[in-house]
């Protein structure tokens, strides 16, 4: 009895201790955050600010963009866009009218082309979308791209990588207990990690595969059709495992095969009479 | 490395017929349908592991020739060839070195490099950069001309249950 006691206070010691942690860390991580914001909406008040940091994933939108400004900023330091602007108006309208049918039409939607021949694509929280010229060079029509687009509207909406990042922010500021010298951008730096590796990070499966099943819904909203997804999944598929070029997103993301087959599984008995367009003629040809 | 770039492409041009005729094999036991509509007349069943000659696709069906018959099946219960190369054949080596990645599409002909974790992590911000992509920003009312321009038309439709909570 006594020895079971002990164990109790001692379980109880170590939760309070814990839990005196975590209150610590969610502090220092909203005022770093605060800091940031701030030196962006001056107008802002404290205590709306402030407010809108309560909850698990209580980060306020204008919060959500500054960390995702800093994202795209990193990945563009990595890959430049591609300087055609026929091309990225084209993929900016594309995208903004996939995005407008999501629960979040009034955020200020940012789509571009970057200069790799990877396969792949990102999305930043606060609506930084991005994919590669290699991917694009892959679509053969505007409802491709409209998939491809509403899989990463899907993680911005859904803010998994947003999630991901408060998790791992927290225990990592417990850890270095961030200087206060450093400037604004530097501290949301300091938040996301080194560059964008935050985009190289995979997210959960489920979280994979809802961003699938959100991308087909707003492609059947936005008037596509609603299988061109799953095309592109399956050309994806088709790369060797040891291609190179799909190394990353071969990491990050389940084998398309398994994506198609979870899609299968729901698209088949909703979407089958569902048409959609694909608008091969309006389509975008990147110059070579 | 010029010479190495056209042999690739001539080889990937010379083996290209072989892949003309598409084929896949069923995934899940369907039944093939006169048209791509749900209350088609179902004609034969396909079962797992059947091949199928692929004609085309229209939306969720895909046209297919098959010794039961042929007719159209949904498009998700058919796995599209049987390219799924798991390593150590020359398809990568290849894909790499003609700029093709096995689709029979060029991926890219030019010199740009990968983006791997190494250059996300070493990625220094690039303000200059970031303003341009912000400067393309289309707001939602030039979304809506864009669609207009498209004879696209908005339409409800409701979000879709995960497969692993949904009843069978």
């Amino acid at each position: 009895m006594k020895a079971i006691m002990k164990y109790l206070s001692v379980t109880v010691l170590t939760l309070l201790c814990s839990a005196a942690w975590s209150f610590d860390f969610e502090e220092e991580f909203k005022k770093v955050l605060k800091d940031g914001v701030q030196k962006k909406i001056e107008e802002k008040s404290d205590a709306a600010t402030s407010s809108a940091l309560l909850g698990l994933v209580g980060i306020s939108q204008e919060e959500e963009i500054t960390i995702g400004r800093q994202i795209a900023g990193n990945l563009l330091g990595a890959s430049a866009l591609v300087k055609d602007q026929g091309l990225q108006s084209y993929v900016n309208n594309v995208g903004r009218w996939v995005a407008s049918q999501s629960e979040r039409p009034d955020l200020a939607w940012h789509f571009g082309v970057i200069e790799s021949s990877d396969v792949n694509a990102f999305a930043a929280p606060g609506g930084y979308i991005f994919l590669t010229r290699g991917l694009y060079s892959l679509l053969q029509n505007e409802a491709e791209l409209a998939g491809v687009l509403g899989h990463e509207i899907g993680h911005v909406i859904r803010k998994h990588h947003l999630k991901i990042l408060q998790q791992s922010s927290l225990v990592d500021l417990g850890g270095k207990l961030i200087s206060k010298r450093i400037g604004g951008n530097d501290k949301v730096q300091k938040l996301i990690g080194n560059g964008a590796e935050i985009v190289a990070r995979s997210l959960d499966k489920n979280a994979e595969f809802e961003a699938d099943r959100i991308a087909v819904v707003l492609a059947t909203r936005a008037g596509y059709d609603a299988f061109a997804l799953p095309e592109v999944l399956q050309q994806i598929g088709h790369f060797a495992k040891d291609d190179g070029s799909v190394a990353l997103l071969f990491k990050t993301h389940p084998h398309p095969d398994d994506r198609l087959e979870k899609l299968g599984l729901v698209m088949n008995d909703r979407l089958e009479d569902v048409k959609g367009k694909t608008l091969v003629a309006r389509f975008y040809r990147i110059k070579p | 490395m010029n010479l190495i770039k056209l042999g690739a492409a001539l080889f990937a041009l010379l083996v290209m017929p072989a892949f003309a005729a598409e084929i896949g094999n069923v995934i899940r036991a369907d039944g093939i349908k006169v048209e791509p509509f749900r209350d088609a007349k179902t004609i034969a069943m396909l079962s797992v592991g059947d091949k199928v000659e692929i004609v085309k696709k229209n939306g969720g069906w895909l046209q297919i020739k098959s010794p039961k018959g042929k007719g159209w099946v949904h498009m998700l219960n058919v796995r599209k060839g049987d390219m799924r190369k798991d390593s150590g054949d020359l398809g990568g080596l290849l894909g790499m070195a003609s700029g093709r990645a096995g689709t029979g599409k060029i991926v890219a002909t030019t010199g740009i490099r990968g983006l791997d974790e190494v250059e996300l992590q070493s990625a220094k911000y690039n303000e200059t950069e970031l303003n341009l992509v912000e400067s393309y920003t289309i707001n939602r009312a030039e979304a809506q001309v864009f669609a207009t321009q498209g004879k696209l038309v908005a339409r409800k439709f409701d979000y879709l249950p995960s497969p692993d909570v949904s009843p069978e």
